[in-house]
């Protein structure tokens, strides 16, 4: 190699070696399994230039990855993520490895000014009384999407705004009459657990385990197998996200989580309206998702941290995430109007959902530690053996109820909302 | 006396070393998966550090008194400091007699570290146990039946389709035609494409608003389009999950077809010809006897290849109503469902019993026939 090639190269090396320990120097390293498609990543990051502590590097992570990442960081001792976001079901994990700082103070201090979500805020302490595990971010929801021309055939004297599930059904049964073809959606290939058990359960029987094998479990799963699914498209059981079936004609009303729904209401807001999830005998469940935000013992800037959770709280950045990418506020007194159109008509639905009177909040299941995925399947299991394989209801719900009821005694999981608090593992009545 | 051939041992010694580290070390790995738990309890220490001297054992979940409590901080790298407790708790242990001593705040769940009165326990040292507790779980689970059933069935349907079409296949390709090159290249088009691609590629033909209810619909031979795929009608998912593996599958039978036929020599033809055998006896006394070890090797292949059918499955019919065994591997490995790594290694390690038991089989099958052969 010439001298001149060879000067020039590590020339260039320590440049680069420069580069990096410079950038980390004031450079805060943003983590987060939300927002981790390219379009959401960079709007994530135009929100983002608007913070004045320092530069905000925002990577995109799978959950797994996350996990993966923070654990070997926290085996080293030397850490490069700041900040992390992710859903509050990823958060067990890191507790149980104790890697995440207390919060308290800092949530104190920011309460001082703007007003976070008390029971979003109790989430964020897993369970515990004065640890401050995560600070609530944002939140989403389920809601109902309908075609404008399927209002129509919405039965007499239905508003939809207090829709019942059984007026879904007639309404449902009325679509299909009328054009021959079932025109109700659900993601059974998608997050169909969460509609399980944050909204035919807490609907139908007021609680989500508890109640789990009860009477009126049992004419909650008649009602869906008998009342409701003759009128559902039976191409349902390949649904992941509902905005596919809705665009293309597929099915005119349809239930799922909010940003998957989204895509329909940007692309033609003129066609479709959004609305609460409907009641059932008990009340009106649904189930609200938490997306907080925590710090690692690891990080190597924990005051910056802390300025972007404080940034991420303001009432102007929960507004820019909800106008830009479909996101609820956690905090008080965000300005929501000129939002776009689309946006505007889901956040309609998720207040009128919300503030209705027989509201059930729902929450995530709390205390499975690891094992949170197992409860979706019990959940699935129990619908799939009565709806799609027609077994007996009682049976299989009493049989899907003892391995429930296996899973809270081994994690000793207590009772979480809408069930009754419970002292020591939560028990199937 | 006879020197000991050392050479020939050598030369295998490369790939015996990659089959040991690639293959039969992750093999054992995942069978002791399957049949190992991890057992948890928890040592109660003499002092408040982890290595003191354990005073007694308690089990998962025993909920213990907290006597005493101490604090005290490390310093991070970055400057904050992070509080560390232990707990001097007592509880009652497997044998119900009640004992005291140290826990790390890492093991046991509590709802204020500062006040809290009780706690449990919730984490402690692993043991490793035989335990046939995964095996019954995969047997006992409702889709289990349900999984092999369909995945045998597809085998029986797949395999002799998938080897009549590439038999016809490599003769039309062998019989230069005008035009035959041709052929080669659309026979072999889904060799490169991904099992997932070519899933996703059959669901738009045949979901209610794809390519083939257009058509129907289009050419007026259907008033409405017709759901294929659903639940109340399994056949029409069946059969679009055959015709999907008969598409992505064949060529790869076809090619193995095709070297095979380049082996024949031409003379033999030609001399059944001389003979006067048509068509059908050169196909059925010449051709197909010959054909047999590349057969034997493409089905070898093909059925190891069936047992782990998976993404066309789920790509087409969503892999909840119709499942096959892979599907349950990847259903109780997936951290988002059951995040059993030990039942989805059950699993694994069944597929792989299945898969060395049918090569046998075959093996067996071609061996005993050479024999009976030979003994003519």
């Amino acid at each position: 190699m010439k001298r001149g090639h060879f000067l020039l190269l590590a020339f260039v090396a320590v440049l680069l070696i420069a580069g990096t320990v410079f950038a980390q120097g004031d450079t805060i390293t943003f983590l987060s399994t939300q927002f981790n498609v390219v379009e959401e990543a960079e709007k994530a990051r135009a929100i983002l230039a608007a913070f004045e502590g320092g530069a905000v590097e925002f990577v995109g992570s799978e959950e797994a990855a996350m996990i993966d990442l923070l654990k070997a960081e926290a085996q080293t001792g030397a850490g490069t993520v700041d900040v992390i976001g992710a859903l509050h079901g990823t958060f067990p994990t890191l507790v149980n490895e104790d890697l995440m700082f207390d919060l308290t103070e800092l949530l104190a201090s920011i309460e001082e000014g703007t007003d976070v979500n008390d029971a979003f805020v109790q989430l964020g302490r897993m369970g515990t009384e004065d640890y401050q595990y995560y600070i609530p971010w944002m939140q989403a929801t389920y809601t109902m999407a309908a075609h404008k021309d399927a209002l129509q055939y919405l039965p007499e004297g239905a508003d939809i705004n207090a829709l019942t599930w059984a007026q879904l059904a007639e309404w449902g049964k009325a679509m299909q009459e009328a054009t021959g073809e079932p025109q109700l959606g659900f993601p059974v290939k998608g997050l169909f657990n969460r509609f399980l058990q944050g909204y035919a359960f807490p609907s139908f029987t007021g609680g989500m385990v508890t109640k789990f094998k009860s009477e009126a479990a049992v004419e909650m799963m008649r009602f869906l197998r008998d009342d409701l699914w003759p009128y559902v498209n039976p191409e349902s059981i390949n649904y992941d996200f509902m905005n596919g079936p809705l665009l293309s004609g597929e099915v005119m009303v349809a239930f799922d989580h909010v940003a998957r729904l989204k895509p329909a209401f940007d692309e033609r807001p003129q066609d479709f309206i959004a609305f609460p999830t409907p009641a059932g005998p008990a009340g009106r469940g649904f189930m609200p998702v938490v997306v907080g935000l925590g710090i690692p013992f690891t990080s190597p800037d924990p005051e910056g941290a802390e300025a972007l959770i404080r940034f991420m709280l303001s009432p102007e950045t929960q507004g820019a995430v909800l106008r830009d990418l479909g996101f609820y506020p956690v905090v008080s007194g965000v300005d929501t109007s000129n939002l776009p159109e689309g946006v505007a008509i889901q956040l309609g639905a998720v207040e009128a959902l919300a503030n209705s009177p027989d509201a059930i909040p729902a929450l995530l299941p709390v205390g499975l530690g690891a094992r949170g995925g197992e409860i979706n399947e019990i959940f699935r299991n129990a619908f799939d053996r009565v709806v799609n394989k027609g077994e007996d209801i009682q049976t299989v719900l009493n049989e899907e109820a003892a391995t429930l009821q296996t899973l809270l005694d081994e994690t000793g999981a207590a009772c979480w909302p809408p069930d009754a608090p419970s002292e020591g593992a939560c028990q199937v009545e | 006396m006879k020197k000991f051939p050392v050479t020939p041992y050598l030369l295998l010694l490369p790939s015996m070393i990659y089959l040991v580290l690639f293959f039969a070390y992750p093999m054992v790995q995942s069978l002791q998966l399957a049949l190992r738990r991890e057992g948890q309890f928890l040592h109660l220490r003499a002092e408040p550090a982890p290595e003191a001297a354990p005073v007694g054992t308690l089990e998962m979940q025993t909920e213990v008194r907290v006597l005493d409590r101490l604090r005290t901080e490390e310093v991070l790298p970055n400057g904050r400091t992070r509080p560390i407790y232990w707990f001097q708790v007592e509880a009652e242990d497997a044998a119900g007699s009640t004992i005291q001593g140290w826990v790390s705040q890492s093991n046991v769940f509590i709802e204020s570290r500062t006040e809290s009165t009780t706690a449990r326990v919730v984490s402690g040292e692993t043991t490793q146990e035989w335990t046939l507790d995964f095996l019954r779980r995969m047997v006992t689970d409702f889709r289990f039946g349900s999984a092999l059933g369909t995945t045998i069935l597809l085998i029986a349907l797949i395999l002799p389709l998938q080897f009549v079409l590439a038999i016809i296949m490599a003769l039309v390709l062998q019989s230069q035609i005008r035009g035959s090159t041709i052929f080669l290249y659309i026979f072999t088009l889904p060799l490169g494409i991904s099992d997932l691609a070519s899933g996703i590629l059959w669901y738009s033909i045949f979901t209610q608003r794809g390519f083939l209810n257009s058509f129907l619909v289009s050419t007026g031979l259907l008033d409405q389009p017709f759901i294929f795929i659903q639940a109340g009608n399994q056949g029409w998912m069946i059969a679009a999950i055959v015709l999907a593996e008969v598409w992505r599958a064949t060529s790869i039978v076809m090619v193995i077809v095709v070297s095979g036929l380049q082996a024949i020599s031409r003379d033999v033809i030609e001399a059944g010809e001389v003979f006067g055998a048509n068509l059908w006896q050169r196909l059925r006394y010449i051709i197909l006897p010959m054909l047999k070890p590349s057969l034997q090797v493409a089905l070898i292949l093909r059925t190891i290849l069936a047992f782990q059918v998976f993404a066309v499955v789920v790509a087409l019919t969503g892999g909840n109503v119709i499942t096959v065994l892979a599907n349950e591997t990847y259903r109780w490995y997936d951290p988002a469902r059951f995040n059993n790594p030990n039942v989805a290694a059950s699993y694994a390690g069944f597929i792989m019993l299945l898969s060395l038991g049918i090569s046998m089989f075959y093996l067996r099958a071609v061996r005993s026939q050479e024999e009976a052969e030979k003994a003519l």
